[in-house]
């Protein structure tokens, strides 16, 4: 061989070794094929949909993604935990209700939203609790939990929605409309999803959600205290689940009894789309929120593709089992 | 009393599950660095003896003494606090968290910026990296999940983590029971250096050709009792392995 060619072959195998080793790095981000599905979610409308890129479309994207994605990592958290959480869309219900007939009643807004909120913490709590303390699978007794609280809506209310007229500086901040279209809780979405990251990625309490999902036994073993860890991400998840809903009853100005319905299954969506693992122990909240991001754009983007609204789930759908595939398929990668 | 020879002493250990006693009255204890064989087929009783030493379980009846001081553990984590770590066969790691998350485990490094504590990742990366090293293993990066190890690594990095946060009671659960014989020899010799650190090592085995050689005492279980307990140079391999099947339901099985 010629030293060209030597050269030439030396030269490829550093590139080939430079590729895997990066790929080997990618695999250490879960939130890659989210990343992937929303490029190609986002390219894709921008060339079908007319008026996808304009201002007031990528606001009402981020207005449904910051309500979902609040709720979202909530179940991210607790999902990495190793539990599920499917009364997010019930305790949402609960707590813009709560909110809305504490305000009507005539207390003042901000003992009402803390009041929503401490309601919720203590769903949350008790969800946790049981969990916990009976060694449930949390499937079931937050399925159980959605249901009871549901009905407790329904029952309270008698079916009837709630209308509330009245504006204040609280909604305002919550979800009053700022220049360019975009609502206040866009910032809140960003900020929780940033605290939720540097909680996760860089203090002993997400080291110890990853270790409670991961392996309980060995975090067990190693002095976390897996119970208090999966009972503290019940009550947080409640808590997030519980600011959306007061969000959106701001920007409506109603609620009706069957708010919320439904969310808990979009919010899992979110999060697996955004690469954590149903099974627990791995993901991440970057992820999540693109994957709120995703189903905004989906919901927004085929109407204004002029598709029918009806096909939303079925997209959503379809974008959620690609994402799970490009998932795997980087995982299990070199 | 033998306070100063003793570094855990447990007397008289009585547990009973839904009525059937597991443990009937066993006494166990540890030297000061020293290794000691701890014994017995599937059922004996092994296990549930350490959930005890190691605050698992809490004892029906019986004592602890900790450097000739009674303690009685409420949790796994009081137990932790004295120094007493476990090492088990197949839970020693959290498989999908990296190396060094994995290293630190339950004693992260923190930085305090404001209220707020923030792991030290450059701490960890450190640490971990020079851990690494002198135990003999080469991983690209600290930050790679723990399943791209094998058994032995997993096992020796387990180890490593007792020896580097000054544990004083090493217990080794079925350490070598599903490696090779060439990873055995080696987590075999993390024991010796272990014991040379001046650590006490419990190693739980059924089968006594893997602890004989870096054990100075063996002590076997059978049925929830102690039914041996010797120094190495007293008996030979052989012998223990028969007191063991004599022990047993099954005599010829476990024998390897």
């Amino acid at each position: 061989m010629d030293p060209q060619t030597v050269e030439a072959r030396v030269q490829m195998r550093v590139r080939q070794r430079a590729w895997s080793i990066s790929l080997a790095e990618l695999r250490r981000y879960p939130e890659v094929g989210a990343l992937a599905g929303f490029l190609a979610v986002f390219l894709s409308f921008s060339i079908v949909a007319p008026h996808f890129l304009t201002p007031a479309s990528l606001a009402g994207i981020m207005t449904i993604a910051a309500e979902l994605g609040l709720v979202a990592i909530g179940v991210t958290l607790l999902m990495i935990a190793g539990e599920f959480d499917l009364s997010v869309g019930s305790v949402l219900g609960v707590s813009a209700m709560a909110f809305a007939l504490m305000a009507r009643a005539g207390i003042p807004h901000l003992i009402a939203f803390l009041g929503a909120l401490g309601l919720a913490a203590a769903i949350g709590a008790l969800n946790g609790w049981v969990v916990t303390r009976g060694r449930l699978p949390s499937f079931i007794v937050t399925l159980g939990s959605m249901m009871f609280w549901r009905g407790v809506l329904l029952a309270v209310t008698g079916g009837f929605p709630i209308a509330y007229e009245e504006k204040s500086l609280l909604m305002f901040a919550l979800s009053g409309r700022l220049p360019g279209g975009f609502h206040a809780s866009a910032l809140w979405f960003l900020g929780v999803a940033l605290i939720a990251t540097l909680v996760l990625t860089r203090t002993p309490f997400g080291n110890a959600i990853f270790a409670s999902g991961g392996n309980p036994q060995a975090a067990r073993a190693l002095g976390v205290e897996v119970a208090r860890v999966k009972q503290i991400g019940f009550i947080l998840t409640a808590v997030l689940a519980a600011l959306a809903g007061i969000i959106q009853f701001s920007r409506f100005g109603s609620v009706d009894p069957l708010r919320g319905e439904g969310m808990e299954l979009e919010a899992i969506a979110a999060t697996v789309t955004g690469g954590t693992l149903l099974t627990g122990g791995y993901g991440s909240v970057m992820g999540t929120v693109l994957g709120a991001l995703i189903v905004g754009m989906v919901r927004n983007g085929l109407v204004l593709a002029g598709a029918p609204a009806y096909w939303y789930r079925a997209f959503i759908g379809l974008v959620l089992v690609g994402a799970v595939i490009i998932n795997l398929r980087i995982r299990r990668s070199g | 009393m033998s306070e100063g020879r003793w570094l855990v002493e447990m007397r008289g250990i009585i547990k009973r599950f839904d009525g059937v006693e597991a443990l009937s009255g066993v006494d166990f204890a540890v030297g000061y660095q020293e290794v000691v064989g701890l014994l017995g087929d599937n059922g004996a009783g092994k296990s549930t003896l350490i959930k005890i030493l190691t605050g698992f379980h809490t004892p029906d009846a019986g004592e602890i003494y900790w450097e000739g001081q009674p303690v009685r553990f409420r949790s796994p984590r009081e137990a932790r606090a004295l120094g007493i770590e476990t090492v088990y066969q197949d839970l020693a790691l959290v498989d999908k968290m990296s190396i060094a998350r994995n290293f630190f485990l339950g004693r992260e490094p923190v930085r305090r910026i404001g209220p707020f504590s923030l792991l030290d990742m450059g701490e960890m990366e450190q640490v971990t990296r020079r851990v690494l090293e002198e135990i003999g293993i080469r991983v690209r990066s600290v930050w790679e999940p723990v399943s791209m190890l094998s058994g032995g690594e997993r096992q020796s990095i387990a180890i490593g983590r007792a020896l580097h946060f000054g544990v004083r009671l090493l217990i080794l659960d079925e350490p070598t029971s599903a490696l090779s014989i060439k990873e055995t020899r080696k987590v075999l010799g993390y024991v010796e250096e272990v014991r040379r650190r001046g650590l006490s090592v419990i190693f739980i085995t059924h089968n006594i050709y893997h602890v004989y050689p870096v054990a100075d005492r063996l002590v076997i279980l059978s049925h929830g009792r102690k039914i041996g307990d010797f120094r190495r140079a007293e008996v030979s391999p052989e012998t223990v392995a028969e007191i063991i099947a004599g022990g047993m339901i099954l005599p010829e099985e476990e024998r390897s």
